[in-house]
């Protein structure tokens, strides 16, 4: 053989290699992906089943003890929903699941007034009621309010009233529900997924887009670090059972667990091991905030002292979003465009 | 969606506010009678919007600020207004001086109502037909203003449907063609789409004059969302859909009215496969039978020809959408990341310009 013809078959070769590398990995990649997502919706159909039967174990027989347990129950399982929150395609489409768990941001504060309107009425709130209600009622912030909003448990419909609880049940019940079908549309969507190329690129992004979401809206907003720059804790997820912070530590580490690994498979087939590890340093820096960014946002928000500690958590998760929504995505040839996440 | 501020100031790279071309000194003429000027609404490096103008050496005529993202537009014929529909839920519209780009009107909808980011004048510049939503029942309108009066709102036409989208005139001078995307949203609760299972989506034929519905057609199927449409110089009606069902579906996404039916395009599985479902641009060239669409989602713009569905033109460019006619028969596709590229039937895209700004969807 010429060596002309020795060299274009070596390449050759090392182009087909390559290529055949890059496919593996990412069937890799989804199938890791698929197995720890199947993993998280596992936990957050049985968080979320554990906390419809904390409310009627609470309103059947409420006690002192009983209610912090409640109030626990409603933080597992609305933990277990943060740290699957970033999976925006699949099954959690349908239906607007998604939505359906936690309907926010909430500008006009619907999810209080479509609670107080069915705290209201005297027809029962059942299930098909629930149903037919929207994605304010059907999720967490609806349960939230009805633990935790100040104003309506001072009031004479405070849990455990029997309104209150029925609402409660009915809510939590149709949470658990949506939970368990999520679960097990995502185990029958395995090989849609799989089989699927697209979808490699799909999940790349709803990574981004979950850190974007988190550093612009969950953080940077709230902290008065954007717009007119008035501190605002109000803005928020989660502000009224000062749990925002919590749920940001579990966003985080829902993508650690969940989505860090398929990402780390296609950056080290890429070449690209050395960011890979920065990008695994810089979660574990985000985690190194907590648990002293534990806190109510709007507590850390009374002094620059406790600011200080937010600033922190910050900074560390907008670099954490630089590495992996500029560094990581050009490194991988994903973008997410000004037209192609519009949706007109 | 969120405008990072990272990625905008990426975007300023180009530096100025002229465009950087590659390898041509002028930007080809658009077909027929329309101005020697491209406009489209813009996101701008420091996150805030406009609407930008450029003559065809790629220099900035004008641009002017907007409250929020605009989408599309449209150019008052016989007069220099150009019009920009804020984006949906779209609270007003804006009436610029084409020339200078001085702001003369700014139309606000009615009390609840909003636009959807479309409008289209009648020949004569007079009557401008701006597709809208009444969004607490969720009904889809065509709203009716007079441009002599001040764009005043003078008759609304019922669409019988969900989520007007594009609109624009059929060559008869008289039938509005409009695309109903058949997506029930609310502006309460941010862009949800509240009715993915009982969508009704449509290519809707419209009398201009009367209002009256002359033809409803409905795609294959009830997800294929008809949001864009056009029309060639001979009458064939074109609609490109947004598929809402499972990425791993690959329906047809383009169509046009064809014995009193919609016939469908399909493509082979690699063009079906880089168009994402979605489709945010199609355009018939007025001086061939050349269709263009383009998805910002897929990152691929395509041309085939309408006839025979042969697709003539594919290439990728990362989230285009934007789509104009040129004279001599090839199309200018506008991306979000501030290129203008040229496609022609048979040919390998060329790169035109490069402008400092984010295009939105579409060029007017």
């Amino acid at each position: 053989m010429q060596p002309i013809t020795r060299l274009f078959f070596a390449s050759a070769l090392l182009v087909c290699t390559t290529a055949a590398l890059g496919a593996n990995a990412d069937t890799q990649a989804r199938e890791q992906w698929h197995g720890a997502i199947q993993n998280g919706y596992e936990s957050l159909a049985t968080k979320t089943e554990q906390l419809a039967s904390a409310a009627v174990g609470y309103c059947n027989a409420p006690t002192s003890d009983s209610r912090p347990a409640l109030n626990d129950a409603w933080l597992d399982a609305f933990l277990a929903w943060q740290r699957v929150r970033f999976v925006d395609f699949g099954p959690v489409e349908n239906n607007n699941l998604s939505w359906q768990f936690q309907f926010w941001p909430d500008p006009k504060n619907l999810v209080a007034r479509k609670a107080r309107y069915l705290l209201g009425t005297e027809a029962p709130v059942n299930a098909e009621v629930i149903n037919q209600s929207g994605v304010a009622v059907q999720g967490f912030p609806m349960a939230e309010y009805l633990l935790f909003d100040e104003q309506l448990n001072s009031g004479e419909n405070a849990l455990p009233a029997a309104k209150n609880c029925e609402v409660l049940s009915a809510v939590t019940r149709h949470m658990a529900r949506n939970a368990r079908g999520l679960a097990d549309s995502w185990a029958s969507f395995k090989q849609h997924y799989l089989d699927t190329g697209p979808y490699r690129d799909t999940t790349i992004k709803a990574g981004m887009t979950a850190l974007e979401i988190l550093e612009e809206r969950r953080l940077a907003q709230p902290m008065g670090l954007r717009g007119n720059g008035k501190r605002n804790p109000y803005i928020t997820d989660a502000w009224r059972s000062g749990q925002s912070l919590m749920a940001v530590e579990a966003t985080v580490a829902g993508l650690e667990k969940f989505y860090l690994p398929g990402l780390i498979t296609l950056l080290k087939t890429d070449g690209e091991a050395e960011l890979a590890e920065r990008i695994q340093r810089q979660f574990e820096e985000v985690a190194d905030n907590f648990p002293e960014a534990h806190g109510a946002m709007a507590t850390l928000m009374e002094s620059d002292e406790r600011f200080r500690i937010l600033q922190g958590l910050f900074v560390d998760v907008s670099q954490l979003s630089t590495l992996i929504n500029d560094e990581a995505a050009v490194a991988l040839g994903v973008v997410r465009g000004f037209n192609s996440s519009d949706g007109d | 969606m969120l405008i990072h501020r990272r990625t905008l100031i990426k975007a300023t790279v180009a530096g100025g506010m002229a465009a950087t071309f590659t390898g041509c000194s002028l930007l080809p003429r658009k077909t027929g009678p329309q101005p020697e000027r491209y406009a489209g609404a813009v996101g701008l490096p420091d996150g805030r919007f406009g609407v930008s103008a450029f003559d065809r050496s790629g220099n900035v005529q004008w641009q002017a600020p907007v409250d929020t993202r605009c989408h599309s537009g449209c150019n008052r014929p016989g007069r220099k207004d150009t019009l920009f529909f804020e984006r949906r839920p779209g609270w007003s519209f804006y009436v610029f001086d084409a020339e200078t780009g001085q702001r003369r009107h700014r139309i606000m909808a009615p009390e609840g109502e909003h636009f959807v980011g479309h409008g289209v004048f009648s020949p004569d510049g007079r009557w401008l037909y701006a597709t809208a939503s009444r969004y607490q029942p969720g009904e889809g309108i065509v709203a009716v203003y007079d441009a002599e009066q001040d764009y005043k709102r003078v008759d609304t036409f019922e669409l019988a449907g969900i989520g007007p989208h594009e609109l624009t005139l059929h060559p008869d001078g008289n039938t509005l063609v409009i695309g109903l995307g058949g997506i029930l949203t609310h502006p309460d609760y941010d862009r949800i789409k509240l009715n993915l299972d009982t969508m009704q989506p449509a290519l809707i034929l419209m009398d201009r004059r009367s209002g009256q519905i002359v033809g409803r057609f409905t795609p294959a199927h009830h997800q294929q969302s008809s949001r864009h449409v056009s029309v060639s110089t001979e009458g064939k009606v074109y609609v490109a859909y947004q598929y809402q069902g499972p990425l791993y579906e690959r329906p047809p996404l383009l169509a046009r009215i064809e014995d009193g039916q919609l016939r469908e395009y399909r493509f082979d599985p690699e063009t079906q496969a880089a168009l994402g479902n979605y489709i945010a641009s199609v355009v018939a060239h007025p001086e061939n039978d050349l269709i263009a669409a383009a998805s910002p989602v897929g990152g691929t713009a395509i041309v085939f020809r309408g006839k025979t569905g042969e697709l003539v033109a594919k290439a990728r460019i990362t989230d285009c959408a934007g789509i104009q006619t040129l004279a001599g028969g090839d199309f200018l596709v506008s991306s979000g990341q501030g290129r203008l590229v040229q496609l022609s039937a048979g040919q390998p895209a060329k790169d035109i310009a490069r402008l400092p700004v984010q295009w939105d969807h579409h060029l007017v």
